[in-house]
């Protein structure tokens, strides 16, 4: 055993001397970018190709294509810029601005490319990652706000109200193998997600923050909680439990007749193989009756944000790989190929937005959308929000505890974040 | 006469009903033993079964009620797209090299500690041993940080060198309380045979101790080899370059915010768990015998 | 897509290969300094079992104390989302730090206390289940029979499967509509479960998901306890007639202690310590309901941003984990066998 153990060693050594020789030639510049997108829609790859193409024109540029988590991202460039060793250029959600410049890791943006290019985007997509006056991100697309997919082939129609919704709901759910479980619902979406609800809020007049001030003890809010809590035990047009996975899985296999989802799962419904279970549609999510206002889901986008550590020489590069990234050509093969609704104001006017009936849809609700605010306070309300809309959401307390304990936990989790 | 074969013959009958009696009983209580034997196993492999089967599924149906293990219109597409179109094999190349460095390094730095505390008595042992079952007990995540802080200072993030040694002590405590456990089983008067003949400490180590130790020290091996194959966490902060992932980050590659493509990840899974378990099963002889936590034996 | 090219594996062979010569070297020199130091100078009686462990000591103290050194320095710190680069550091934060975590909630609903006990019933249910469960597998395990060998290697399977992925298969499985559990309890007749809406449902997945896991490694080191104990003294009390709960009561359990004090305190700490299993399954959701001191620490430092306080409740996590040993090893007579042997 010893004797093998030592001629491994000394293979291992060989090799060990032989190898680093190639490895310390002229290096050119690496530049490397992390991103949130991953190879599930495919996006990933078309940005190493994108990388690539941009290797083309400016010789000696190389990039390092890096995939993480949208937590695992923020988590990771959070030690990272700590330790001082983190990538040169951050592709993420708008959220992640506040906590980044909260904690002073990145530059903002106005003053790198001067406000007439910022002008050129179009004002929610700006004001989304807005603070202090300052930008502090290049959007490459906007909205990420969800809406009504509906199925032609169960439901010809959408409801334009919620009285409406309950209306067909009740008739769209259906137990179709008689086994006393319906197995075909009216609509699916993730139940206990707090993203999900913040339309929900919208639509009763309601918000989670004012400014940095938490507003979630407000009676707009209990509202919206009585609402998703009858949409499940009064009215039962929802499943029991669902989560992403499974809502939108119903609704690929024709087993759900709407679903609220985000512009981002657009793609991913019209391939060949949804398209034998679901004849899709794009509409608002239905105007609340009660308040006669339409749901307001969140719209942010997905930037371009500047560490603050990174190199000049490198950073004049990484300016010109953004605005490549950011053209119009670009932004409108990523409306093609993924869905994603173009930042750039001149892109928005594009026959490819105004003709196709989807993407209209999904414009069309964005109209509608708010900006999700881009404080860090508005961590503390997503985690504030989330156990006791899963409270409501089980049966275990009343819409107007819930709203109650939302407004203490947001306001502590505020307090302990500043001290 | 006759009343004497009639007592014959009941005491023959007799005989025979509690033979057969005790026979029954015995039938019985095996077959009770595999019984619940069976029922374990089915509990322990099935999880494992229904991720395989997931993983047979085609496109749309990836949920389903049906619990029949091979589903309907079973297919290896999602194997075929996992290895020809994702790095998949990268990924499990890096885990594998960074797993058998763990391994020999942890070894390596262990076996002598261990033997050191299983043959001496010196002041500071029983310290020491306590020192090292201390280690066990920080929580999870409270290193990270300054971890990765050290990293970066010695210009190590990126490298795999950081992860190895970062791995390969981590095992070295409880490698030790298994070979230290293990050394006290091997007779001392083996060693001091040797040492009569001539031999110095060391050669009777390597030459008498260490090769009677070999079921711990495989056992030793498997425990590193298993912590470096599924570590994540120390993973994510210190690679930060595509080509050098090991699978548990590739796997995130998998994983969108919102969606995740199951079958191929499920088809992953079942291939990364896959060397594990070949692992397990053919180190199952010295499983049983090598892992012996300190314990005492006659 | 990366194909594994030839330059991936050099590469990896070349990086691996260098770390083991340094290693080597660095081993070789650390030796040679303490040859030096304690047998030519100071001519140390023990000199040899000090070299022996001095690789692997000097490694674990490195790794381990520095950076529980700087955790400490970050527990007298303010460090949190607005102070992360310029973060001060002083007593008066210590204390504040180490008084919240008895005084605020942890994360937002749950505090400590609550935290505490719920942490200590997750260990105590493990433990007990994985040495219930694997006492009973190893003694039905431990004898003559057909396809022994078989019923090991299924029965290891739990402990085999990398634990993130087991755990995501768990989670998948607890699902309403599609997990296997719920839809045998259909069958059996039985009301479907919640198991991700209600906190106590969820919290009885995660230990169940838990106790599946950690059997397998009680039963093979009790098996290996078992096989150890010579059948010399079940012989002998046969013949005194003693029937087969005391034989396990007077010899199996006093001769399996010396294995099973160790694999107990082991137990204990990985379970208190288990952060994998609770965040993928449930991620300590819902309505907080699921979390443990490890998760919600992991939650309050990298989610809440409150380094300084994580710093500080990570150590009163650790003293109590320490206390706990050591009450444990003084009731059970501990580690005796280790000592003296």
């Amino acid at each position: 055993m010893r004797r093998v153990f030592v001629r491994m060693l000394v293979c291992v050594m060989l090799i060990a001397m032989i190898v680093p020789l190639g490895a310390f030639a002229q290096k050119n510049m690496t530049i490397t970018l992390w991103t949130k997108e991953s190879e599930a829609e495919g996006v990933l790859q078309e940005i190493i190709e994108l990388t690539k193409e941009f290797g083309k024109a400016h010789p000696g540029v190389e990039f390092e294509v890096v995939n993480y988590g949208v937590e695992d991202l923020r988590q990771n460039f959070q030690s990272a810029a700590f330790a001082g060793a983190g990538p040169d250029l951050l592709w993420t959600v708008s959220d992640h601005a506040g906590p980044f410049e909260a904690m002073k890791l990145i530059k903002p943006v106005d003053a790198l490319f001067g406000a007439g290019y910022i002008d050129k985007f179009v004002k929610p997509g700006i004001e989304a990652v807005e603070l202090g006056g300052k930008v502090w991100g290049v959007p490459l697309s906007v909205g990420n706000h969800l809406m009504l997919l509906y199925n032609k082939k169960l439901v010809a129609s959408p409801p334009k109200n919620t009285d409406e919704l309950i209306k067909v709901g009740k008739e769209l759910t259906k137990d179709l193998d008689g086994d006393g479980k319906p197995d075909q619902y009216a609509l699916v979406y993730n139940l206990n997600e707090p993203f999900w609800f913040a339309a929900w809020m919208g639509g009763f007049g309601a918000w989670p923050l004012d400014g940095t001030e938490p507003t979630l003890n407000t009676p707009g809010v209990v509202d919206a909680l009585q609402f998703v809590y009858d949409l499940k035990f009064t009215h039962k047009i929802v499943p029991m439990e669902c989560d992403y996975d499974a809502a939108d899985s119903l609704f690929k296999e024709g087993k759900a007749a709407m679903i609220i989802n985000g512009d981002w799962s657009l793609s991913g419904y019209l391939t060949d193989e949804v398209k034998k279970n679901v004849e899709l549609g794009v509409a608002r999510i239905p105007m609340v009756t009660k308040t006669g206002l339409w749901p307001s889901p969140m719209t942010s986008g997905i930037y371009f944000m500047f560490p603050e550590y990174v190199s000049a020489d490198k950073e004049a590069v990484i300016k010109d790989f953004v605005e490549y990234i950011c053209s119009e050509e670009i932004q409108l093969l990523f409306l093609e190929k993924y869905m994603r609704l173009p930042a750039l104001e001149s892109a928005l006017k594009s026959p490819l937005v105004t003709d196709d009936p989807i993407v209209k849809g999904s414009s069309d609700q964005m109209v509608v959308g708010k900006p999700m605010p881009t404080v860090p306070e508005m961590r503390a309300a997503w985690d504030a929000i989330r156990p006791n809309q899963e409270a409501v959401m089980a049966g275990k307390a009343t819409p107007a505890d819930a709203a109650k304990a939302m407004q203490e936990a947001c306001e502590n989790l505020i307090r302990e974040m500043k001290k | 006469m006759t009343s004497m074969k009639s007592q014959e013959t009941t005491l023959l009958t007799t005989g025979l009903r509690t033979y057969s009696k005790t026979r029954r009983k015995a039938m019985l209580k095996s077959a009770a033993i595999h019984f619940v034997l069976i029922v374990a196993c089915i509990i322990a492999v099935y999880p494992f079964l229904r991720v395989v089967s997931i993983s047979l599924r085609p496109g749309v149906a990836l949920l389903s009620t049906s619990l029949a293990l091979i589903p309907k219109g079973a297919t290896l597409d999602n194997y075929r797209t996992l290895i020809l179109d994702k790095d998949f094999t990268v990924w499990l190349w890096n885990s594998l090299i960074v797993s058998v460095a763990t391994v020999l390094i942890g070894l390596l730095l262990a076996a002598t500690a261990a033997y050191a505390f299983s043959r001496w008595k010196f002041p500071g042992r029983r310290q020491g041993l306590v020192f090292l079952l201390l280690t066990q007990m920080v929580p999870p995540g409270m290193l990270l940080l300054p971890i990765y802080i050290m990293v970066v200072r010695l210009n190590l993030f990126n490298t795999y060198t950081g992860m190895i040694i970062a791995y390969s002590v981590g095992s070295v405590p409880f490698s030790i309380w298994l070979l230290k456990g293990y050394y006290d089983t091997i007779p001392k008067e083996l060693e001091e045979a040797a040492l009569v003949d001539g031999a110095d400490p060391l050669t009777t180590f390597y030459r008498i101790v260490l090769p009677l130790a070999a079921p711990a020290l495989a056992i030793a091996g498997l425990f590193s080899f298993m912590t470096a194959w599924n570590e994540y966490m120390m993973a994510r902060v210190m690679l930060q370059k595509a080509s050098m992932f090991t699978w548990p980050l590739g796997f995130q590659k998998l994983r969108d915010q919102f969606t995740t493509q199951w079958g191929v990840f499920s088809a992953a899974s079942v291939l990364v768990a896959i060397p594990a378990m070949l692992l397990f099963l053919y180190s199952s002889k010295w499983l049983i015998s090598g892992l012996t936590l300190g314990g005492l034996k006659e | 897509m990366l194909p594994l090219t030839w330059d991936i594996v050099v590469q990896g062979i070349g990086e691996v290969g260098k770390l083991i010569f340094f290693v080597a070297v660095a081993v070789i020199s650390l030796e040679v300094v303490a040859y030096l130091i304690l047998v030519k100078w100071l001519k140390f009686k023990n000199a040899l079992p000090f070299m022996l462990m001095l690789p692997a000591l000097a490694g674990v103290a490195i790794l381990i104390l520095y950076p529980f050194g700087f955790n400490i320095y970050l527990a007298f710190s303010n460090m949190s989302m607005y102070r992360f680069k310029e973060f001060s550091v002083g007593w008066q934060y210590g204390i504040s730090n180490l008084l919240d975590v008895f005084r605020v909630p942890v994360l937002q609903r749950v505090t400590f206390f609550q935290l505490f006990l719920r942490t200590f019933i997750w260990t105590a249910i493990n433990v007990v289940f994985h040495v219930l469960g694997g006492l009973i597998l190893a003694i039905l395990l431990n004898r003559p029979m057909r396809g022994k060998a078989i019923y090991r290697t299924l029965l290891v399977v739990p402990w085999a499967i990398p634990q993130v992925i087991a755990a995501l298969a768990w989670r998948c499985e607890f699902h309403y509509q599609y997990g296997f559990v719920n839809i045998l309890l259909e069958k059996l007749g039985l009301r479907a479960v919640q198991w991700m809406s209600d906190p106590f449902w969820a919290f009885i997945a995660v230990v169940v998901v838990n106790i599946w896991l950690g059997i397998p490694f009680m039963m093979v080191t009790i098996l290996g306890g078992l096989q150890s104990i010579s059948p010399d003294y079940y012989d002998a009390a046969q013949i005194d007639g003693a029937s087969g709960w005391q034989q396990f009561r007077f010899i199996t359990l006093p001769l399996l202690n010396p294995i099973l004090t160790p694999a107990i305190i082991l137990g204990v700490i990985w379970t208190f310590n288990n952060f994998n299993v609770i965040y993928l399954v449930t991620g300590g959701g819902p309505m907080e309901g699921t979390d443990i001191l490890v998760t919600s620490l992991y939650k309050a430092v990298f989610e809440f941003y409150r380094y300084g306080f994580g710093a500080a409740y990570s150590l009163v996590i650790f003293l109590f984990l320490l206390v706990f040993s050591v009450i444990y090893l003084r009731i059970s007579g501990g580690f005796k066998g280790a000592w003296e042997a």
